[in-house]
Formats: structure tokens, sequence, C-alpha cells
């Protein structure tokens, strides 16, 4: 075995064999996300049975025949308790005592109103008890059905003035005389799907890419930062420098060893947030229903392959940097606190370009994000699904550039005898200037 | 006979601190030599010099004819250093470490595993050996990593503090562990201690060192025999005018 495959080897095992790591990195993610996702799916489907139970009150002041039939369409049709009350507040307190969610009340003149051309007005009352989702749904369930009987009388209404005045055609034309549908057009193509629906798919799509990103370097930086502070926590750099082998075979392979334990973490990561987003999205179908292949829309063979070498690049650069900076931790601790930085200008240009376009930010802003070699990435993973390679090209070149330029301060790090040198301790920079050695 | 080290004039210094201020003293092959003084003094400094470790502010140090910062690539390979300090990969068992260490200085399977045999004997772990390292003792560490510094059969032995944190038992099963190699094996070997009787102990010749400069250098009976001293530690005080 050569010396760069050794360290490699050696480094894989070390990260693989250590607890922390395992669990933190590898195992967590397999183990949180399912569990996240469960407990939102027990969530909405206990939101959504208490909704399918909830139960209703109604209150009439009215004693009029138009206002009968309202609060007969609305008893024959749920579990309604039909509240006997002296007034409006005596009504109230029953229903406050009682387990029904919603009241709808029918106020005096509801019927003198409609017969006289008026609107009727209803009012619905919700019972906030415990102040959560289900009872305001329930609510909303009862809103519902006051507004599908709406509409329904209204037709019932249209249809007595055609009858009257001998009009030809349908109650629910004149009712909605207009109907509008939607269509998109995507690169030349016109698809018969809502703007919405494709912005909707394509924002999931966005969110969810730059968190991955986001989360691999974050995990590659905590990889290649703990590999060096553990050779200087467990005091093994000294040994390791002084053996006959090239610093930048070092460098390389612990470089390398951390690229694989970030990929673990990478796939684990993304089989436990997709396990996440298909249980806790399971009641919701218009999630994943619109399938936009057909329309160009998607990622092709190609730009998953510019789309893995924009990946490597990112871990490579991101490793460089962790590295660069923990040559100056001597401990795991401190190597993590000083790399803490560095997700910094990871989850700035993650956050933003979750919730918008670089293109809609002022030309600062623009400027800087695009100074930020990560934002490339997300930039890329974005261009990958609309098949903008141009734009991954681009992020290619950028981040490699950055990444040689790293690498080779890494190098030079690596080569001097600052790697023994330097410490940082306690957010300040030593050189033990203070405690040379003996 | 061949000069095993030749440092000349060394200086170093870390921002303001003068950490080696001049010193100067040659070791011959084959020879068990020791760098004695106390904490401060100068003793890792010069040996992480002479280990490729860090350059020297000034002066030359150079290794069986090889200089230390320009043929830093030569003097790796036909050195091993033991820092004071050091430790082992805490996930790996005993000869995982001895194997993969090896690994650097032999590309050939059967030399790597005749190393790893002479890593086993010299540890003296025997099954311990398959135990991760993190499941070891201060002392058993000590010997491993001893090991692991002498198995490849280094042409000069670096060793700082070799029996440092040890217990007497373990201390003394290192230093028979050093002398028995170095007589064995006819390594040169460099040794830095502030234990004066371990020095006396291992060493054919000892170099003072204090603040950073040679103060004084011979075979232990000839610095006593010039101190008027009964021990290395008498001498040091008396060469150090602090007696």
């Amino acid at each position: 075995m050569g010396s760069f495959t050794s360290i490699v080897y050696k480094e894989i095992k070390e990260l693989i064999r250590d607890p922390k790591i395992l669990f933190g990195v590898v195992l967590l993610p397999l183990l949180l996300y399912p569990l996240m996702g469960q407990g939102l799916q027990i969530g909405q489907e206990s939101v959504q049975t208490a909704i399918k139970g909830a139960k209703f009150s109604v209150y009439s002041d009215d004693a009029g025949n138009i206002a009968g039939i309202l609060v007969q369409y609305i008893t024959t049709n749920n579990t309604v308790t039909n509240i006997q009350a002296s007034g409006l507040e005596d009504a109230l307190v029953k229903f406050k005592d009682s387990d029904t969610v919603a009241m709808v009340y029918v106020p005096n003149g509801y019927s003198q109103n409609i017969t006289n051309g008026l609107r009727g007005h209803v009012k619905i009352y919700g019972n906030l008890k415990n102040l959560n989702i289900a009872e305001a749904s329930g609510v909303d369930v009862a809103g519902s059905l006051v507004s599908i009987y709406n509409y329904y009388y209204s037709l019932a209404i249209i249809n007595q003035l055609m009858e009257v005045t001998g009009e030809l055609g349908s109650a629910a034309v004149v009712h909605d005389p207009l109907s509008i549908s939607y269509a998109s057009i995507i690169k030349g193509n016109v698809i018969e799907v809502a703007p919405s629906q494709i912005t909707s798919l394509i924002m999931s799509q966005s969110i969810m890419l730059p968190i991955m990103v986001m989360m691999m370097v974050i995990f590659a930086i905590q990889m290649a930062a703990t590999s060096i502070a553990l050779e200087k926590e467990q005091k093994t750099l000294e040994t390791l420098m002084t053996l006959p082998v090239g610093r930048f075979t070092i460098l390389g392979g612990k470089l390398a060893g951390s690229v694989v334990i970030a990929i673990a973490g990478s796939i684990s990561y993304m089989i436990g947030f997709g396990y996440y987003t298909s249980s806790a999205f399971s009641f919701a179908p218009q999630f994943t229903s619109v399938d936009l292949t057909g329309a160009g829309i998607g990622i092709q063979p190609m730009g998953y392959l510019l789309l893995g070498i924009v990946m490597f690049v990112t871990l490579i650069s991101a490793l460089a940097l962790a590295i660069s900076l923990a040559v100056f931790a001597d401990s795991v601790r401190s190597a993590q606190s000083l790399t803490g930085v560095l997700i910094v200008p990871l989850i700035i240009p993650a956050m933003i370009l979750m919730f918008s376009d670089i293109e809609m930010l002022p030309p600062a802003v623009q400027w800087i994000m695009l100074a930020i070699p990560y934002t490339h990435t997300m930039l890329a993973t974005k261009a990958a699904f609309l098949g903008n390679y141009w734009i991954i090209i681009r992020s290619i070149g950028y981040i490699s550039v950055f990444t040689v330029i790293v690498l080779w301060i890494a190098a030079k790090i690596f080569s001097t005898e600052r790697i023994i040198t330097a410490r940082f301790s306690s957010f300040s920079f030593r050189k033990r200037k203070l405690a040379p050695p003996r | 006979m061949e000069l095993a080290i030749d440092v000349r004039d060394l200086k170093k210094s870390f921002g303001d601190f003068e950490a080696l201020k001049g010193a100067s003293f040659k070791v011959d092959e084959n020879e068990v030599f020791g760098l004695i003084g106390p904490n401060g003094a100068g003793k890792t400094t010069t040996l992480r010099i002479l280990g490729t470790l860090i350059s020297p502010t000034s002066g030359v140090a150079e290794v069986f004819g090889h200089e230390v910062v320009k043929e830093a690539d030569a003097v790796r390979r036909i050195l091993s250093y033991l820092p004071e300090d050091a430790g082992a990969y805490q996930y790996l068992s005993g000869e995982e470490y001895l194997r993969f260490m090896a690994g650097f200085y032999a590309s050939k399977k059967e030399t790597v595993e005749e190393m790893v045999q002479a890593g086993r004997d010299i540890s003296g772990l025997g099954d311990r050996l398959k135990d991760r390292v993190n499941g070891y003792s201060k002392g058993m560490k000590r010997r491993l990593l001893l090991a692991r510094a002498l198995m490849i059969k280094p042409k000069l032995a670096i060793l700082d503090e070799p029996t440092s944190g040890l217990d007497v038992i373990q201390a003394y099963h290192v230093r028979g562990m050093i002398k028995d190699y170095a007589e064995g094996m006819g390594v040169t070997v460099l040794v830095s201690s502030h234990n004066m009787l371990e020095v006396e102990y291992l060493c054919n010749r000892v170099a003072l060192i204090n603040e950073g400069k040679i103060i004084s250098e011979g075979t232990p009976e000839e610095l006593k025999t010039r101190y008027n001293a009964v021990n290395l530690e008498q001498v040091f005080m008396e060469a150090t005018q602090l007696g």
C-alpha cells in the first residue's frame, strides 16, 4: 500500500471508529430525520382526524322560514347541537361549555333581509379552548359548510329569477359566467400546467438543494477539522511530520479520508431527509403530483455529471479551508469553534437563495454573494434543474480557482513549521511566544 | 567512523524569545548521546530541528552529512523521532498502528511484516497489541511508541524524554528497551532528558544544555571528574554555577 492510500485508509478507520463521528455524521441523520418526519406525520394525521370529528353548534335568533332552512341544512349534514337559549349571550355560555368547536349564529332579521333582496348575515364563533390548529380548522369547516349552502342557495334564487324572466341557460353559468385555465411556456414549450404549480415545485427543489449542499459541506468541514485537530490533540502530528512522506501527500490523504466520510454522511443525510419529506408531506399529495420532466425541467444525465463535479470541487475547497484553519487549533473543540466561522458564508447564501433569486437582489448584495464560492454551488444546483449548463460550468471554474488558491495556502502551511508551532486557544492566536519548546 | 550529528552554532528564536543561542555539538555513529538540561533549556527545540520539524534561525545541523533544512527528505528516511508527549491513534489497535507506520519505510509486504514483528518484540505488549490504543495505559502507549520508533532500524533515533510521565517500573522497562536495542542493533541514539540519572545509565556521552547553550560535553565519567561530582545532577549544578 502506498503512503497516500495508507493515510487515506487510516483516516477512514479513525473517523469511522470514532463514536462521535459515526453517530453524529452517519447514524444521526438516518435516525433523526425519519423520527422528525414521523412526528410531523402523526401530528398532521391527528389534526385531520380531529377536523373530521369536529362538532358544531347552531343557534338562531330568527324564527323565519328562510333561517329555518339554513339551520336544517346544517343540522342534517353534521353532528350539530342545536342550542336552545334565551338570547345570544346565553347561547355563547352554552357553546363555551359544550364540546363543539364552532357555532353558527343566525341573527334576527336574516330571513327578512333575504326576503327584501338584501344579504342575510351569518356569524360563526370559534371555541378556542386549546388554541391549536385543529380548532381553527374546525371553524373553517363550519365556514365552508355555510359557503356551500350559500352557493346552492344562490343557484336556487337564480333559477327562480330565470323562471320568472323566461331566460334560458344554466344557473351555474349565470353565477360564474367566466372560467379560467392556466398554461405555462417553458423553454419555448407550452405545457398545460399552471405557473404557480411549476414555481411551487421549483421552490420545493430550490429549498431542498441548498440545504443538502449546506449540510454536506458542513459535514466535510467538521471531518477535516476534526481529523487535523485529533492529530494535534492526540499528539500524533509531530510524529507524522517526521515520516519520510511528502507533506502534500499527508494533506491529500487527510482530504481524501474526510471526503469519503463526508460523502457517507451526505448519503445518510439524503436518505434521512428523503424519508422525512416523504412522511412529513404525505398528507399533501399536490406536493409531488406535477411531473415536468417532459417539459425539460428536471436534472438530465449531463446535469448530474456537472453537478457531481460541482459537489466535488466544493467539498475539496471546504476541506482545504477547514484544514488551513484547523492547523491553528490544538484540540477538537477549538478546531470546531474556529471552523464554525466557515458556516456563516454557507448559511447566508443558502438562506437567501432558498427564497429568492440572485437576480432579484440589489447589485451590491449580488456581488458579495457571488464572491462566496458556495453561492455558486447553490446556483449550479438550480441551474442543473433548469438545464442551464453554462452557469454550472462557470460555477465549476470559479470554485476550482478558489480551491486551487486555498489548497496552495494549505500546502504552504503544511510545509512550514507553523503546523507545529501555531496555536489557537480561547479565541486568541499565539505562536508559542510565551511557552516555546525546551 | 562517520559523524551521525553535526550541530554548529545553532540558533532559534520564537518571536522575541531566543530558545537556542548558538548550540554546537557532535555525535558519532553508534553512540548513545544524551542532551540534558532543565525545562526550557532548549532540548526539544534542538531535537525538533534535527527531526526536520522546525527550521533554525541560523547555524547548521547535519544528520549523517545531510543538512536538515535543505535535505529534509533524506534525513527523514534515516531517522526516527519520538516526541516527548507523543500519542498514538486512539481508534487503531497497537498492531494496526505499527503496520501503518511501517508502511512509510517499506513498500514490500514482507519487509513491513518484518518491521511489525520487530515492533512486537521491542514493545513486549504481546496480545495487547490487538487491542485499540485508547485502552492502553500511559506506560503501554510509551512502549508502543518506542517500538514504532525503533522497529524500522533507523540510522538515528531521536528520543525526547523517553520516560517522561512514567512510573518507576514503566520507566525501568523503557530504559531497558532503549539500552538493549542500542547495544544490540548498533543504532545512534540521541536522548534528551531532565533526568540526569537516566542519562548517566543510558548514554556514552553527554552534553549539558542551559538557556539555549551547550555548557559542557563529555562522557559521564569525564564530566564527573571535571566537576569533581558524584553524579551528573551535581555536575549540572556545578556547571551552571547553581550549586
